[in-house]
């Protein structure tokens, strides 16, 4: 055995300290001034071989596993604003996994893509009593599973009771309590004691026929029929990945992966590949087969918006489910300078706006509030920051969303009044305040940049100092939730079309109530518009409690009214509708027809 | 020998063991919740998330219950974000696509790293040695971002030769793979230069060629041996770290490997992935290490010390 020069010795012994020994190595190679004979290529290579070979077989099986497989000409690819997180319906609450929910399963309602009106889906037709509170849903024989067999009242018990069990974990749980006996029923289990699910106000008379009984009259509720929560789930197909000697909530969440999942809506899941892309090929047994027109549906997500929208622009996807911030200004420029058509931006029903901390001295005084509030320049934000066709807010509810409901007049900006509410509140020129704390989560750039420019319009005009806080967004969720703030950036998307959906996170006992805010005259009206069934009575009522929210109470200041969007080219993609929900509904994508060929090619 | 490499496996075992605890305390003592979201469910429905995910017994409980969970079942369950997936799913899909570019990589630096290196050996001392020497101080000061950022602009932006990111073809590989090779072709380079350098100077190789060996034969037979113990010994721990290494490379490249999945995993706080990825890193980490220490024991006996 030849020895091995003392150096070499060094590097064998601590591979983990490489650093020294390369050091060690250099030096000795350099102070070398004898000379050697030049090194023979070919020998060298032969060495390498066996290392080169293995990487290169490695790498490319694995490249090969990783790969997704070539998509075809004929497939439409829409990319979603995030990873999907579950694709259990009773689970979810991000809205792309709701939106992929919507292709795979339907509930007894499904939305018109235009107006957001609820239509029949697996039930046929309703009926609803006078006094609002018992639905009587008409359940249609071929409505199937996308296993072939028949979608009954059976598969709509089995999901709603298993929703309700604590242990679930049902993120929107508390949509169901509107049904009568819900909330006692789940309120006992999580108590641990004992309940029946036939105190639940839900009964199935016959296989398709399904009766509902609400505790008050719901307004929302037959939309509510269209969202995840309340879709049927198949409890053959789930029963394998019952988990034993647990509660009915407990199924192997492999249960939602294919080719176990089993749907009843439009499309049925034929692939799923971790944070890459989901398949979705249309559903045979489907009741309303001939609506479905696009053949294979890839539902795609990528790590940043930039590049989501590079493959956008390459071809690679068809549908952009959201305009990347950082190039909107310059694609909306160049569409109204008619040099693209690909661009479909519109307000949508959700609002950017800054919570209050009311719990605490002294922003526990609205006058405070209200000063905050008047002093902002909300249209310099939106124009100079933004730069987005954004609607700057001075309710709570985005205006004009909701048919019949008319929005009170807010406060507008205001520098003196603001100044005579600081005197009145007995802090003339801000003296005497203390320097709050100003939240906001990092994510978005645009965050904390208004932050800046709201921070100095209180100080200017105000005399107000504030110390702004950004932290990660867990970070920041817990400090929020925790009243661990002053004044705090939130934001927030209906969940129905219903004003109820903003107004109730400043009722008493909310866990979304995150300000802190509780006045019992809120709670009243509130308490009263959810047992008026008369829909332009209840109206009044909650124009009344946003009214007092907005002009007197003012527990958090809204600022502007979110605008979202969607990019495809209108000549070669059809049935996306724009509504102010970004609700895209799958089931209709399809290309246009003499587009097909076009897409071929670029496909290709 | 069997002491040996018994030995070293129960050191490596004590060596995963304090990286479990370490990483898992020091989640702990991040700040964040990983239940509380932008919309709040009711206080029963974050107690059962707890439980399942078993944080509602205290953090040692938490400790306890998740390194059962490994040695028992090989895993650590569901994750907290993707919740359809158990951590060794998310691994095993997110892997391959760290291997493979790590693979790539690896392969890159190691032909041009050796070859450069002898060049540089060769010729020693004239303008391709100093353009070698400049070259691989560069690839080893300069760290992946701005490496990454600058074959980008060139590349994709400014010339539009290849694509700027993503994953699936051959042509979205180069970049990212060009960008992780550079730190180990500039080691490899200096590595093998020096090494070549160093065996060709030595007694013995004076003494082949004292018996009359031709020098093609003294090169394959006594110089190369030699002078790639310390390339093959190099192999072990970069293919772990290339692994580890290639976080950044896959954040700015926008490849859905491990890195990306584990940044996102710290930020989310979601427990079970970031324990999971930190334990499979560690084996990794240890295995290579472990095993290019038996194949270095096996070559030189006098390491079994």
């Amino acid at each position: 055995m030849p020895m091995a020069p003392m150096e070499t010795r060094h590097a064998i012994k601590s591979p983990f300290r490489l650093e020294r020994c390369r050091i060690e190595l250099l030096g000795h190679g350099l102070n070398c001034r004898k000379r050697g004979n030049g090194v023979s290529l070919s020998a060298m290579r032969q060495t390498l071989l066996i290392p080169s070979l293995v990487l290169l077989i490695v790498g490319s099986i694995c490249f090969y596993v990783s790969t997704p497989h070539r998509q075809g000409a004929d497939a439409i690819s829409f990319c979603e604003a995030g990873q999907i997180h579950t694709l259990d319906p009773d689970k979810m609450t991000w809205m792309q996994d709701i939106r992929v929910a919507t292709g795979l399963w339907e509930g007894l309602a499904q939305l018109n893509p235009k107006t957001l009106q609820p239509v029949p889906g697996v039930a046929k037709s309703w009926k609803i009593s006078h006094d609002g509170l018992r639905y009587t849903f008409n359940l249609r024989h071929n409505a199937r599973w996308s296993n072939g067999r028949s979608v009954t009242t059976a598969d709509f018990l089995f999901a709603w009771k298993r929703i309700l069990q604590p242990s679930t974990a049902g993120g929107y749980v508390t949509m169901l309590f509107h049904i009568a006996g819900a909330k006692d029923y789940f309120n006992s289990l999580a108590a641990g004691r004992h309940a029946a699910f036939g105190s639940v106000g839900i009964q199935a008379p016959t296989p398709y026929k399904l009766v509902v009984t609400l505790t008050h009259p719901c307004a929302y509720f037959l939309s509510l029929m269209a969202f995840p929560p309340f879709f049927p789930l198949n409890p053959d197909a789930m029963a394998k990945f019952r988990s034993h000697g647990q509660s009915p909530a407990h199924y192997n969440p492999r249960w939602t992966r294919p080719p176990y999942l089993v749907s009843d809506g439009p499309y049925y899941l034929a692939a799923w590949k971790f944070h890459q892309y989901l398949e979705l090929r249309p559903n045979k047994y489907y009741w309303d087969r001939q609506a479905v027109k696009c053949p294979v549906l890839y539902v795609r997500n990528f790590p940043d918006s930039q590049s989501a929208f590079l493959a956008y622009q390459s071809g690679a996807v068809n549908v952009l489910s959201f305009v990347p911030t950082l190039f909107a200004p310059a694609l909306l420029r160049q569409q109204r300078q008619h040099l693209r058509d690909d661009v479909h931006y519109r307000q949508v029903f959700g609002s950017y706006y800054y919570n209050i901390n009311c719990r605490h001295k002294p922003l526990n005084n609205p006058l405070i509030r209200r000063a905050l509030d008047m002093a902002i320049d909300k249209r310099a934000i939106v124009k100079h920051i933004l730069r987005l066709p954004d609607r700057t807010l001075e309710v709570l509810v985005p205006p004009d969303s909701i048919p019949g409901y008319v929005s009170p007049r807010g406060l507008a900006m205001n520098i003196p009044a603001a100044r005579k509410l600081l005197i009145k509140a007995g802090y003339p020129g801000g003296r005497g305040l203390p320097v709050f704390k100003f939240l906001t989560n990092s994510g978005a750039a645009i965050n904390i940049r208004i932050a800046q420019a709201i921070a100095e319009m209180w100080r200017q005009n105000l005399g107000v100092r504030v110390n702004i806080h950004q932290e990660e967004s867990k970070i920041f969720n817990q400090d929020v939730v925790q009243g661990n703030y002053d004044i705090a950036r939130a934001g927030w998307y209906g969940d129905y079309m219903d004003p109820t959906t903003w107004l109730d996170l400043y009722r008493t006992g909310n866990p979304n109530n995150l300000t802190g805010f509780s006045n019992p005259r809120l709670n009243a009206l509130l308490h009263a518009a959810s047992r008026q069934a008369d829909v332009a009575r209840r109206f009044a009522l909650l124009h009344q409690a946003e009214k007092l929210l907005v002009t007197r109470w003012m527990p958090s200041i809204p600022l502007f009214q979110y605008s979202d969007g969607l990019m495809y080219n209108p000549r070669r993609i059809g049935g996306i509708s724009t509504n102010v929900r970004m609700i895209t509904l799958l089931k209709y994508i399809h290309w246009i027809h003499h587009a097909v060929p076009q897409a071929a090619e670029a496909g290709r | 020998m069997k002491k040996f490499i018994f030995s070293r496996l129960l050191q490596s075992v004590v060596v995963v063991w304090i990286v479990y605890t370490v990483t898992f305390w020091l989640l702990m003592a991040t700040p964040g919740d990983p239940f509380i979201g932008k919309k709040q469910p009711p206080p029963a429905v974050l107690a059962a998330l707890r439980r399942d995910y078993h944080l509602n017994q205290g953090d040692f409980h938490a400790y306890l219950a998740y390194g059962w969970q490994i040695l028992a079942h090989g895993d650590f369950g569901p994750t907290i974000s993707y919740a359809n997936w158990t951590v060794l799913d998310v691994i095993r899909n997110s892997l391959p696509v760290s291997v493979a570019l790590g693979a790539m990589a690896l392969l890159i630096a190691l032909w041009l790293g050796v070859a450069a290196g002898v060049l540089g050996a060769v010729y020693r001392g004239r303008w391709p040695d100093v353009a070698l020497a400049v070259g691989t101080l560069l690839g080893i000061s300069l760290p992946t971002f701005v490496i990454g950022s600058g074959l980008l602009m060139l590349f994709a932006v400014e010339t539009s030769l290849l694509p700027s990111g993503g994953w699936g073809s051959i042509e979205q590989l180069i970049l990212p793979a060009c960008t992780l090779s550079v730190l180990f072709l500039a080691y490899l380079a200096r590595l093998s230069r020096a090494s070549a350098l160093d065996v060709i100077s030595s007694d013995f190789i004076r003494t082949a060629r004292a018996k009359g060996l031709s020098p093609m034969k003294v090169i394959a037979g006594h110089v190369l041996p030699n002078a790639s113990i310390p390339v093959l010994a190099f192999l072990g721990p970069a293919t772990a770290s290339v692994l580890t290494g290639s976080f950044i490379v896959e954040k700015i490249f926008a490849i859905p490997g491990l890195g990306e999945v584990f940044v996102n995993a710290c930020l989310d706080k979601d427990i079970p992935l970031v324990l999971g990825i930190v334990l499979v890193y560690t084996v990794l980490l240890v295995l290579m290490n472990l095993l290019v220490d038996i194949a270095c024991a096996f070559a030189d006996p006098r390491i079994r010390l």
